[in-house]
């Protein structure tokens, strides 16, 4: 086994045990805490195949963002430091059956279907290129998706601006009304 | 308008930043003016203010005699206990019976420096000394006897 | 001339040709590894003594002055004592996360040290996403943080940790942005690209007025974002105690403590790659003379005299302001620094695409 196949294995079976980790606890945030290295593990397993802005993207946008958000909601909770009850038997069981059929099914398809090495030369992906081919309308190109993602996110944004605005008192009196 | 109103506030708050670090900057260039004393090393050269107050003590001049007549008003006037005044009776030559100063305790421990028994005092007898070295291995070493021994009361005191 | 590339290729050529590549490999990481561990506890011990002295000398102070010539080695003497004390875990603390979380914080910082370069042709590793790579890295140190504040199951570490979670991901913004500015104008994230695009003068005096106005947004958004005063909410001494690292002693809060300030080195690096030309000497133009000239300094000490000299901009905030309120906090960022650098990114951009810049 060459090195760089054993670093391999080392990062998979960290994603594994971390991601089997953060479904096991029975303690919230060390769920979240979990779930936070699995996430850095699959970053570090980018930046073993050398794809660098596939990682600095998965760490900025699941570690720095949707990892921080959960840890502040968990703050936020109150029993968010106690152990949670044990999981019923029946449930255990079935969620058990689950992983096993979801087990068997992805290891059937990936043994009917034969990878084929594309090309052995690596490809060495610079920044330019990739900003050129979100924005290129040509074949290949990703402007549309680009354009309706970034559409979405502005609607995100408004629809956060209108609900965190400041009511009018008179408004914000009758809701208080109709809420006693 | 709202936007030049933006910019004011800006402007404003740039301004007063730049004065503050201007100010600090002023400092940090001009480092003669020093106000730290350091102490330890400046034993010799050090003055004090001559209003600070260290301790209470009691002047005697080159005749062991002080100004205290042991009327204890310093005494009532301390807040805190910290004078005892113990008086004796003496015998004048004529054979009269006077009130004099036996023992001045003074408890170090228990002063608060405040003075008051200094402006008490209607012969001036005690003032407050400079010195603040106070620290002693024994609590027992600053209780002390503020009268020398053999001292007496000054002549033409009353 | 002497140079710091020629050694390390000396060195790799060596190590090439006494051991099989992976094991020259591996060796190169450990060397590595502990040099920069040496730089790290050179750096934690000159930058206190560094921000003790500079405020002194602001309030017309002396500073320390006993151990040592100058009180120089005082850092070392609390150092030795901060290894000799005993790092207590609380008794209700999350032992496992209590434990885990300086390293975390200490891990980022190192993390981030890769790509900066330090002098020409010295530095770890030459990515080609170098700045993304450093914004990316350094957004994992929060969660170093908020784990502390959390695991030390205490009401002034849960705030503290609350608060510098919110101000250091809002604050992310405007650092963004403000690298974006002098991206926009090299056309590349590399860092060595970066440096190689000031030969001919710095950003910061190349592009005008808005390169002057990232400089100031980003200055004052990575003092926010290393949790320092004005900005330093998270461990106000007179609300918090000591906000998240309130239960931490030894050297765990030795560790906290120490990445603190190589936090502020990093940032302070990154800001002068950017805006004063990293290690580039300072040419002006085709002063073909006046550059040779200035080519005589060595590359490494223009680096380090350019990065303390923005680590010397942050303490002299540090020492001249007072703390902000967390409202007034959120109100800078938001209402303030967020739009002005994205109105000057626009700015920066059109002056990046009509070739306005020198």
């Amino acid at each position: 086994m060459s090195p760089a196949t054993i670093i391999f294995y080392i990062i998979s079976a960290f994603i594994l045990g971390t991601g089997v980790l953060a479904v096991t606890t029975r303690k919230i945030f060390r769920a979240s805490i979990w779930l936070l290295f699995s996430l850095i593990g699959i970053a570090a397993l980018y930046f073993w195949m050398q794809l660098e802005f596939l990682a600095a993207v998965q760490i900025i946008v699941y570690v720095g963002g949707i990892v921080v958000l959960i840890i502040f909601s968990i703050f936020l909770t109150i029993k968010s430091g106690e152990e949670m009850p044990k999981p019923i038997l029946i449930r255990s069981i079935f969620s058990a059956l689950a992983v096993l059929f979801g087990t068997g099914f992805v290891v059937r398809l990936i043994s009917l279907y034969t990878f084929k090495p594309i090309s052995t030369t690596a490809f060495n992906l610079s920044v330019n290129q990739i900003g050129t081919q979100m924005l290129d309308t040509k074949d290949f190109g990703y402007l549309l998706p680009f354009e309706l993602i970034s559409i979405l996110l502005l609607a995100a944004m408004i629809g956060c601006i209108v609900i965190a605005l400041k009511s009018n008192d008179k408004e914000a009196t009758t809701f208080q009304n109709s809420i006693q | 308008m709202f936007i030049v109103d933006y910019v004011k506030d800006v402007y404003g708050a740039m301004k007063s930043l730049l004065v503050g670090m201007n100010r600090t900057g002023y400092y940090f260039t001009h480092h003669k003016e020093i106000i730290t004393e350091e102490y330890p090393d400046n034993r010799e050269t050090l003055i004090l203010p001559e209003r600070f107050r260290g301790e209470v003590v009691m002047a005697h001049d080159e005749n062991n005699e002080h100004a205290c007549t042991g009327c204890s008003a310093c005494e009532l006037a301390c807040p805190n206990g910290t004078i005892k005044i113990i008086n004796k009776f003496d015998i004048s030559p004529e054979g009269k019976k006077k009130k004099a100063i036996d023992t001045f305790v003074y408890h170090l421990e228990l002063c608060t420096m405040c003075g008051l028994c200094v402006e008490a005092c209607p012969t001036a007898a005690i003032n407050m000394a400079n010195t603040f070295e106070h620290s002693v291995f024994n609590r027992g070493q600053l209780t002390k006897r503020l009268n020398k021994p053999d001292s007496k009361l000054k002549a033409g005191v009353e | 001339m002497f140079s710091l590339e020629t050694l390390t290729k000396l060195v790799q050529d060596w190590l090439n040709k006494t051991f099989p590549p992976t094991w020259a490999l591996l060796i190169e990481f450990v060397i590595v590894g502990i040099l920069a561990i040496a730089l790290f506890a050179a750096l934690g011990l000159v930058l206190v003594i560094m921000e003790r002295k500079v405020a002194a000398w602001i309030q017309i102070r002396l500073g320390p002055n006993r151990v040592g010539p100058l009180g120089l080695l005082q850092s070392t003497a609390d150092t030795i004592k901060l290894i000799m004390k005993e790092g207590l875990t609380p008794d209700g603390a999350d032992k496992f996360l209590f434990n885990l979380a300086p390293f975390i914080v200490m891990i980022v910082s190192m993390l981030i040290l890769a790509p900066i370069g330090f002098a020409k042709g010295f530095h770890i590793w030459d990515i080609n996403i170098g700045v993304l790579y450093v914004s990316a890295i350094s957004s994992v140190s929060v969660i170093g943080i908020l784990i502390a504040g959390w695991a030390s199951n205490n009401k002034y570490s849960l705030l503290g940790a609350m608060r510098s979670g919110a101000q250091m991901v809002s604050y992310e913004l405007s650092v963004g942005l403000s690298v974006l500015s002098i991206i926009v104008l090299t056309g590349s994230l590399n860092i060595n690209d970066i440096v190689l695009s000031q030969q001919n003068g710095w950003w910061l005096f190349k592009a005008h007025i808005p390169a002057i106005i990232s400089f100031v947004i980003f200055i004052i958004a990575i003092t926010a974002e290393t949790n320092r005063a004005p900005f330093d909410l998270s461990e106000a001494e007179s609300e918090l105690t000591a906000g998240f690292h309130t239960e931490y002693s030894g050297m765990k809060f030795a560790l906290f403590f120490l990445s603190e300030y190589i936090n502020i080195f990093i940032v302070c690096a990154i800001g002068a790659t950017l805006f004063l030309g990293g290690w580039m000497p300072f040419h002006i133009g085709n002063w073909e003379s006046f550059n040779h000239i200035m080519d005589y300094i060595p590359s490494f000490f223009w680096f380090f005299g350019k990065t303390f000299f923005m680590i010397f901009l942050i303490m002299w905030f540090r020492w001249t302001f007072p703390r902000l309120r967390v409202d007034q906090l959120l109100n800078l960022e938001w209402k303030y620094l967020l739009p002005i650098s994205m109105v000057n990114l626009i700015v920066m951009t059109l002056v990046a695409i009509k070739g306005w810049h020198f």
